[in-house]
């Protein structure tokens, strides 16, 4: 399937930057589009999270034929997002590490173990201060 | 009888921190458990804190292989967002630094299988081209690993000896085309340890996000060089080799063809590379920004997420490695495999841990 049919397939209104076509969503649609771009030539390619304020933003990007598709979407602080691992389990390390580096929590999932952390390891790593005044 | 081996995470058989729980039954492998985060570095949280320039550093520590990768995803990140020109000759340089770190990486992990397969004189021939392809880089860095070749907006050092380089890389490609691709391709006894093992099939390779030669080597034809060229990519002629049978012979064969096609790329990169510029001007302002960049890396998709917002300082810098990617299809691929495959298997991946873990 091409990127645009897949586009065409999740809906919504993308928009093509200098890196791929985007897609912004609501947290709790990001499942259903995980189970509409699950077609023969996706592959998926990472998870990004990204502070907005208080906010947390995360990234779904997955790869059609050399182009990127990402969803979108913005999450309140201590607000669960649906977990894609079950329909990608490529997505499985990227939502553990996501909870490592800033403490965001899955819904869906049986649990989310540490991936780069030990178990007695707070979350947050990325939220921790200081460094800057050495740098 | 059922029974759990656990391997690592500092074990022998193992080059890095890594820790694979066997379940089985018997001698069949029925699931495993896998741990990574030994070598957890916090490199993205660094580099919130470090300037652009010294982030560019920072990220050629990412993997000691391929260093040259990092530091160049990054800076294309910055340029990209700054819609910073690259002189052409530099974009040339950096192909012919890339190909030449994955000339180096996939005789690394030849040498490594070689050896997993009990091919000792094999490891030995491995090693010493890839000791020939290390004098090259050398040769243009000063530099046998880190090469700091990468700067915003074009690169640091010149070829200055591309007569050499290309008659380095010739003698390179004939003893691949001599001994080692007929072995790799075509040799019996590898075939049979290899073949049928460890199979992963295209559908689960792109379920479980697989990259670069391991997927390639499962029928996935995907390769950014040629599907979503950077660089000068688009202009150069390269075959990319896929092969549909997914097992672990499948991935010598791709990584082996593989070799082939980057000699080729760097000697068509140093025919066609113009006079001019390494780079422009010393100082850059990067505006407020963001950008993903993906790279073809050695292993496969290196994939960025790099925002700014005007400052000397990054405000995210995501890192997802191809073995970050790649490790998880362990799973799949040992389950009703045989114990005695699980190393071999582990290996055809090409792992690196320590970039994984960053």
């Amino acid at each position: 399937m091409t990127a645009q049919a897949v586009r065409e397939r999740v809906g919504g209104a993308w928009v093509e930057r200098s890196d791929g076509w985007w897609c912004s969503v609501r947290s709790g649609e990001i499942l259903a589009i995980a189970r509409a771009v699950r077609v023969d030539g996706v592959r998926f390619a990472a998870l990004t999270l990204f502070p907005e304020g208080d906010r947390m933003r995360f990234a779904w990007h997955w790869d059609c034929e050399g182009v990127l598709l990402t969803a979108e979407a913005l999450a309140d602080p201590g607000q669960a997002v649906p977990s894609i691992a079950g329909t990608w389990p490529g997505a499985d390390w990227a939502e553990r590490e996501a909870r490592d580096y800033y403490a965001v929590s899955f819904e869906g999932r049986d649990s989310t173990p540490p991936l780069m952390l030990r178990e007695e390891e707070t979350p947050g790593v990325l939220l921790r201060p200081g460094g800057k005044e050495q740098a | 009888m059922s029974y759990t081996i656990p391997i690592g995470p500092y074990h022998l058989a193992l080059e890095e921190p890594y820790k694979i729980e066997v379940h089985c039954e018997g001698e069949t492998v029925t699931g495993a458990d896998l741990k990574v985060g030994f070598n957890f570095r916090g490199i993205e949280w660094l580099a919130e804190r470090k300037n652009l320039t010294q982030s560019i550093a920072l990220m050629e520590r990412v993997c000691g292989i391929c260093s040259n990768v990092h530091s160049m995803t990054f800076c294309l990140a910055l340029e990209r967002i700054g819609r910073i020109e690259v002189p052409a000759r530099a974009q040339y340089i950096r192909v012919v630094m890339a190909e030449l770190e994955r000339i180096h990486s996939h005789l690394l992990w030849a040498g490594v299988a070689a050896e997993l397969t009990g091919f000792h004189t094999l490891f030995m021939t491995c090693f010493n081209l890839r000791e020939d392809v290390m004098d090259l880089l050398e040769a243009i860095s000063g530099n046998r690993v880190n090469y700091s070749m990468n700067r915003i907006g074009g690169v640091n050092r010149d070829i200055l000896c591309p007569d050499d380089i290309r008659a380095g890389i010739r003698t390179i490609r004939g003893e691949l085309e001599r001994s080692l691709i007929p072995i790799f391709t075509q040799d019996r006894i590898l075939a049979a340890r290899c073949a049928g093992v460890g199979v992963l099939a295209r559908e689960d390779a792109l379920a479980w996000g697989a990259v670069g030669p391991l997927a390639r080597a499962s029928g996935v034809d995907q390769d950014l060089r040629r599907d979503a060229p950077y660089l000068v990519y688009g202009e150069l002629d390269f075959q990319v080799p896929v092969r549909a049978e997914g097992d672990v012979f499948a991935r010598v064969v791709v990584r082996a063809l593989e070799l082939l096609e980057s000699c080729r790329l760097v000697e068509q990169a140093l025919d066609r590379m113009p006079a001019g510029p390494l780079h422009g001007p010393d100082h850059y302002f990067v505006t407020p920004g963001e950008t993903t960049m993906r790279i073809e890396a050695p292993r496969g998709e290196v994939f960025y997420f790099v925002a700014t917002d005007g400052t000397d300082r990054p405000r995210r810098v995501k890192v997802r490695t191809p073995t970050f990617a790649n490790i998880p299809t362990v799973l799949p691929m040992v389950r009703h495999a045989a114990l005695a495959d699980v190393p071999l298997i582990q290996a055809s991946i090409d792992p690196c841990y320590s970039c994984t873990d960053r």
